[in-house]
């Protein structure tokens, strides 16, 4: 019954040691504690503050994209409009070469300005259609130099300078593109 | 506390059980019935408080995640989060916008070079016509039908290369 007895009181003093440790474990360190709490709390504002100001900023940015935006889709627009116009040019300053042609030679036969006048929009088709700046660059000379020859051809033949019924150099222009391509 | 408390109703609960056995033992009469009870009472009302302890520190949790949800870091976090979203939803606006405007502008230019095609088509195919009315004499009727069929159909069909082999064909037939 004794050692019983003992056994309890022993275990209550365990008990009780424990929780004077624990006790002064608090005591010793409450300071540290409390710096710690201000230091999370410290943090926290700190953290707060940042994501406020980073807030801000990514606000203003929005705004500064935003009109970045406009203004680009508007300049794209705008360019956009520019090439069909440009387009459109080109198909009349086409169809004007075909009859400036057919004006100078008066017996050639249709299939064959239809052919020079396929010829220089399929050039003309390239040069829209590329998507490199220096393959762009390439297809203009080539459709610059087809116009060319097509108008040297017409002027010659206007003037009386030869005697070909047909345009004999843009149609070997034309035989030269096709054989390259 | 709670949980102490709850332990020590545990705790009287049993051994008022077992004075209940004790009393029954010594056949007092009853005495053990009404021990019974309070020690039913005393194991109810145990459970009863340890089940209360559980919902408060549900409670306690939850009111603590709702705190946190609304806490100012967390709500700017979220705030810059949307921001971010809305940066991002407004590139790929700008692409998706562009790719339209290219889109439609292709559309447009095609529609031109449709048209002109069609244009100088048409002015071959009145050419081919001329000409095979001005060879209607040397050819037989079925032949002259035939060719201007073909004149028509490749005409409609906007066939560039059929309609120039059959000019040539023409030509020859010449």
């Amino acid at each position: 019954m004794t050692t019983f007895k003992n056994r309890i009181f022993n275990w209550i003093k365990l008990f009780h040691s424990v929780k004077d440790e624990n006790l002064q474990w608090k005591t010793t360190n409450q300071d540290q504690q409390i710096k710690l709490k201000q230091a999370r709390v410290l943090a926290e504002k700190s953290l707060e503050a940042e994501l406020k100001k980073k807030s801000v900023q990514l606000a203003h940015e929005i705004i500064l994209l935003r009109t970045k935006n406009d203004t680009e889709l508007s300049m794209f627009k705008t360019q956009c409009k520019q090439d069909i116009k440009d387009y459109k040019q080109y198909l009349a300053s086409l169809d004007q070469l075909k009859r400036s042609i057919q004006a100078s030679y008066t017996h050639l036969p249709e299939a064959v300005a239809f052919t020079i006048h396929h010829h220089a929009k399929h050039l003309l088709n390239q040069m829209w259609e590329a998507k490199d700046f220096e393959q762009k660059m390439q297809h203009e000379i080539q459709l610059i130099q087809f116009m060319t020859t097509v108008h040297e051809d017409a002027r010659l033949n206007m003037e009386g300078a030869t005697t070909e019924k047909l345009p004999e150099r843009t149609l070997s222009l034309i035989q030269k593109n096709r054989e390259s391509t | 506390m709670l949980i102490r408390i709850t332990l020590l109703l545990m705790f009287a609960a049993f051994a008022v059980f077992l004075s209940v056995d004790l009393l029954l033992w010594l056949a007092v009469p009853g005495l053990p019935r009404l021990l019974t009870q309070l020690g039913l009472l005393t194991l109810l009302s145990a459970f009863a408080l340890l089940l209360t302890a559980g919902l408060f520190v549900v409670i306690k949790l939850v009111i603590a995640a709702c705190s946190d949800y609304f806490s100012a870091k967390q709500r700017l976090q979220r705030r810059l989060w949307f921001i971010q979203a809305r940066q991002d939803q407004l590139k790929q606006l700008f692409y998706f916008r562009t790719v339209q405007i290219n889109y439609f502008n292709e559309r447009k230019r095609k529609q031109l070079l449709r048209a002109n095609n069609r244009k100088h088509i048409q002015s071959l195919s009145k050419a081919i016509d001329k000409d095979l009315r001005s060879m209607k004499q040397q050819l037989s009727k079925p032949t002259y039908l035939k060719l201007q069929q073909e004149n028509a159909r490749y005409r409609d069909q906007q066939q560039v290369e059929a309609l120039l082999k059959l000019q040539q064909k023409i030509t020859t037939l010449n």
